[in-house]
């Protein structure tokens, strides 16, 4: 009986001394008020300053502000290098889970080190090392001036960039699912002859697609929010190589802080989307995950 | 296979071979003369210090944030679960200057303080708030789920044992969470390090009091300083790595008590 | 009574895990909780160690209702099934947690944790952390832990499953010896009857949340007091008709006819069976050797039983064709039991 009435205990959580470890009323409501308050001050209260600040005007100067031509090629540009990033990184992220979990081979340690890196190093030294690569001074720079295909303070150095700083977001999500899932349904499909893609598609997808929804998510947000990086490489030059961080920072530097916050407000909303659409995900993942 | 190596080294690999091969040119004396520069060296004792007292913070409310996610039922509380992400969802520019506005003498929180004599947007303690910010997420997540599969049991032997509640949080459940949280800890220490955006706007960026390390390398690289701004990076990539270093080796350690060995 | 439950009453949502529970435990006894799993006796335990709350019922420990005493003042020692030792303290911290949390000083530690190692057989592992012991050596270490406040009454939460079995006939006899000589009450549970058999000095089975039958296990298994006690009990096969076996009472109303192996007795045909009037014919299924004996599953009229033959008896095989007498039936009607002797022996004395 041990087994069937444990889960019991455990499912309704209340046993007696875990309800008196879980501490007394008054400890109870100090540490809920602690972690509110200090939440609503770092997460919220800057989340209210950003749209207070936005409308501190009135609407008309808000749509004005947002509707500047400098801020509506910044969020194309945004747009841009964040649809690249995350079809580059689902491509890469794809292969690579596939890669690790499907194989065995030397270095499989090094290549995942590898992988994670960028996001363990500053985002200033992920654009340094692609100044280093590209700029002037780079063995290649002579090449890449002679087709004009210029990286650093152009657009490409950009979306290298928002590339690197994401590069494992995607895979990293769908490794642990693929691991665990192991080899022997696409081997049981390809003995009954299904081909590469249709075991892929009908198989292998089905299991990850919602660690690499998530993934992409995540991928997104960082993308068009990246700043450090993509400031080394940008140049600032308005209306080229600005993305809409890169314009906050631009529009706060010249003091014209209604508009730097009026372009803030609309990475806010996005923001706010993307932490909803991550929640959704994650719960029906869960759900799924149970079933 | 051959898609993963190709993006692989385009991405990764490349970049980092440049760091290396511009190191190599590099003059040994030049780069100690670099990164010792009073200037450089006060850097790295603001953005230490800095990313160290956020750090502690940031570990001890995320104990208390994951805790009170796992073990206590309220109204908000799923509200409150989506929240702790925010900080990786929202630009670090927007962060910043939204705190720098939040914190300065005219804000709403640097107002109260600037009454009592308090300065924090371009000061040291305004790093250390925007640094907070950017770190809440580690603790918090790594810590939530090792509470959540904690065994009730541990307690229970406990409160039969006659330990109270303080005691059994401090020698039984701390010590379980532990591992946890040094590794948020440490993710949130290196993150903090290389910090960039969140940071600039309200750091008042003046030499010697608040500048940081992130900022100098940006500084050299608009100045076209490449020799000065990669061998600044090196230092922080020693220090990322050796934090790196310094989690793995609390994992290890830790396997050993609870998976057996001598 | 030492430890007296009355009336005890438990639901987990419209899962009834203790319903109407009542007994007494005399000090110094070792008792077993007895019973398939799902019957209520980890909640029994749980109850008499302040992990749960009875919803309604009195729980009395030394003349005391402790229904409001939390666990850590009820005097009571507890090992759990899966030990819970603290997993990032070493062994003597482990046994010293009880005593420190009483604020003792660091000598009268050091003695009493010295004194419990020693008492378990575990010098020199003072320093090891759990994950490095051996399944039998946590079990002492969750022991000595339970021990070291001395406590009154110490409970066991299924004490021998996560240890493999041929350690656990040793820890058994070393426990049972350990508990009598420090006079300490001990309840213990299980759902293997063999363990509560040899360990315990008094066995309560339960089922479905209640008690079925309390006393010795000698007692226990020679007169189970009810249907489910009787099917539970040792080792037992089912006769689809009992009536078709010779010289047996009728019975009106019954619902199952239960025999054990010892209630059997097989004779091959060039052997000489007392009874052979009243015994039948049946064909041998299986032939297996337990070690100490031959068991046999015969089929005769229907039904598939077990029996025994010793070791030195000439042996039968699959397929032969054998006389089958048995001695007695244990017949069930709802929550009844009742013991049917073979009337071909009704006048001699047998011995079984």
């Amino acid at each position: 009986m041990s087994a069937g009435n444990n889960q019991v205990i455990s499912r309704e959580g209340t046993t007696e001394i875990h309800a008196q470890t879980a501490g007394s009323k008054a400890v109870k409501i100090i540490l809920i008020s602690v972690s509110v308050i200090f939440l609503f001050v770092m997460l919220v209260m800057p989340l209210i300053t950003v749209i207070y600040e936005a409308f501190r005007k009135g609407l008309i100067p808000y749509l004005e502000a947002i509707s500047d031509p400098d801020t509506l090629s910044a969020l194309l540009l945004t747009l841009e290098a964040t649809v690249i990033a995350v079809v580059i990184n689902t491509v890469f992220g794809l292969f690579a889970a596939w890669a690790i979990s499907k194989f065995r081979f030397r270095g499989k340690k090094l290549l995942v080190t590898l992988i994670d890196l960028p996001v363990t190093v500053s985002p200033i030294i992920a654009g340094l090392i692609f100044v280093l690569t590209f700029g002037r001074q780079s063995i290649i720079y002579p090449l890449l001036e002679s087709i004009d295909f210029m990286v650093v303070y152009a657009v490409p150095g950009i979306i290298l960039a928002t590339v690197f700083v994401t590069f494992p977001f995607i895979s990293r999500e769908i490794l642990p699912v693929l691991e665990a899932q192991g080899t022997d349904e696409e081997e049981a499909a390809a003995l009954m002859g299904a081909k590469g893609f249709t075991i892929f598609r009908r198989v292998t997808l089905p299991h990850i697609k919602w660690a690499l929804l998530y993934g992409i998510v995540l991928c997104a947000a960082r993308a068009m929010g990246e700043f450090g990086a993509v400031s080394v490489l940008s140049g600032h030059l308005r209306g080229k190589t600005v993305t809409l961080p890169l314009q906050v920072e631009i529009l706060f530097g010249d003091n014209k802080f209604m508009p730097a916050f009026a372009v803030s407000s609309i990475l806010v909303v996005l923001a706010v989307v993307i932490l909803i659409v991550r929640s959704i995900v994650e719960y029906i993942g869960k759900r799924r995950g149970e079933k | 296979m051959g898609v993963t190596l190709a993006l692989l080294s385009i991405m990764v690999m490349i970049p980092l071979a440049s760091l290396v091969v511009f190191t190599a040119k590099m003059d040994f004396s030049d780069i100690i003369k670099v990164i010792t520069r009073p200037r450089v060296v006060a850097s790295f004792e603001v953005t230490l210090l800095t990313a160290f007292i956020a750090s502690v913070i940031n570990a001890v409310m995320g104990v208390i944030l994951a805790w009170v996610l796992v073990r206590y039922n309220f109204p908000g509380k799923r509200i409150l679960d989506g929240m702790i992400e925010l900080p990786f969802a929202l630009p670090t520019a927007v962060a910043g200057i939204s705190l720098t506005s939040l914190y300065a003498d005219s804000g709403w929180i640097g107002g109260i303080f600037a009454n009592m004599g308090i300065k924090i947007a371009y000061t040291r303690i305004g790093i250390t708030i925007a640094l907070i910010f950017i770190g809440i997420p580690f603790v918090v997540r790594t810590v939530q789920p090792v509470l959540e599969k904690l065994d009730p049991l541990y307690e229970e032997a406990a409160g039969i044992l006659g330990a109270s509640r303080t005691r059994t949080f401090w020698k039984v459940i701390l010590p379980e969470l532990r591992p946890a949280i040094f590794t948020g800890f440490g993710l949130a220490f290196g993150r903090c390090l290389g910090e960039y955006g969140s940071v600039v706007f309200i750091a008042g960026n003046q030499p010697y009091e608040t500048e940081i390390t992130p900022l100098i390398i940006m500084s050299e690289l608009q100045e076209y300083d490449y020799s000065s701004a990669t061998a600044i990076a090196l230092v922080m990539l020693a220090a990322a790595f050796l934090i790196l270093f310094l989690v793995n080796l609390i994992q290890i350690r830790n396997s050993k008590i609870l998976k057996g060995g001598h | 009574m030492y430890i007296e439950l009355k009336n005890i009453n438990k639901s987990y949502g419209s899962f009834k895990a203790s319903d109407n529970v009542n007994f007494g435990i005399e000090k110094g006894r070792l008792v077993a909780l007895l019973g398939p799993s799902g019957s209520g006796k980890t909640t029994i335990l749980r109850m008499i160690a302040g992990l749960e709350k009875p919803d309604s019922g009195e729980i009395i420990i030394d003349g005391k209702v402790v229904n409001d005493i939390p666990a850590s003042r009820r005097g009571i020692g507890f090992v759990f099934q899966s030990y819970a030792l603290f997993r990032y303290m070493t062994v003597f911290d482990n046994i010293a947690f009880g005593l420190k949390v009483r604020k003792l000083n660091k000598q009268v530690i050091n003695e009493r944790v010295t004194e419990l190692v020693r008492l378990i057989g575990l010098e020199g592992f003072e320093k090891r952390y759990p994950s490095q012991l051996s399944g039998g050596q946590r079990q002492r270490v969750a022991f000595a832990r339970a021990l070291a406040p001395n406590p009154q009454v110490l409970l066991l939460d299924e004490p021998f499953a996560a240890i493999d079995a041929k350690v656990r006939q040793e820890l058994r006899k070393w426990l049972k010896d350990m508990i009598h000589k420090l006079g300490v009450t001990g309840i213990f549970v299980t759902h293997d009857q063999d363990e509560a058999i040899e360990v315990s000095d008094e066995i309560i089975v339960t089922n479905k949340g209640r008690v079925e039958q309390s006393g010795t296990p000698i007692d226990i298994y020679r007169n189970p007091a009810t249907a489910f006690t009787s099917a539970f009990f040792g080792v037992t096969s089912e006769l689809k008709d009992y009536k078709a076996f010779k010289s047996f009472d009728e019975v009106d109303e019954y619902d199952k006819a239960i025999v054990r192996p010892e209630f059997v007795k097989i004779t091959k045909k060039t052997e000489v069976q007392k009874y052979k009037s009243s015994a039948v014919e049946g064909r041998v299924e299986t032939v297996e050797f337990r070690g100490n004996s031959i068991e046999i599953t015969v089929s005769c009229n229907g039904s598939v039983f077990s029996a025994r033959r010793s070791l030195d008896e000439p042996a039968v095989e699959v397929g032969e064709i054998v006389d089958v007498f048995i001695y007695r039936i244990f017949i069930t009607h709802g929550d009844s039991v009742k013991l049917l002797k073979n009337n071909a022996i009704r006048e001699e004395t047998v011995v079984i």
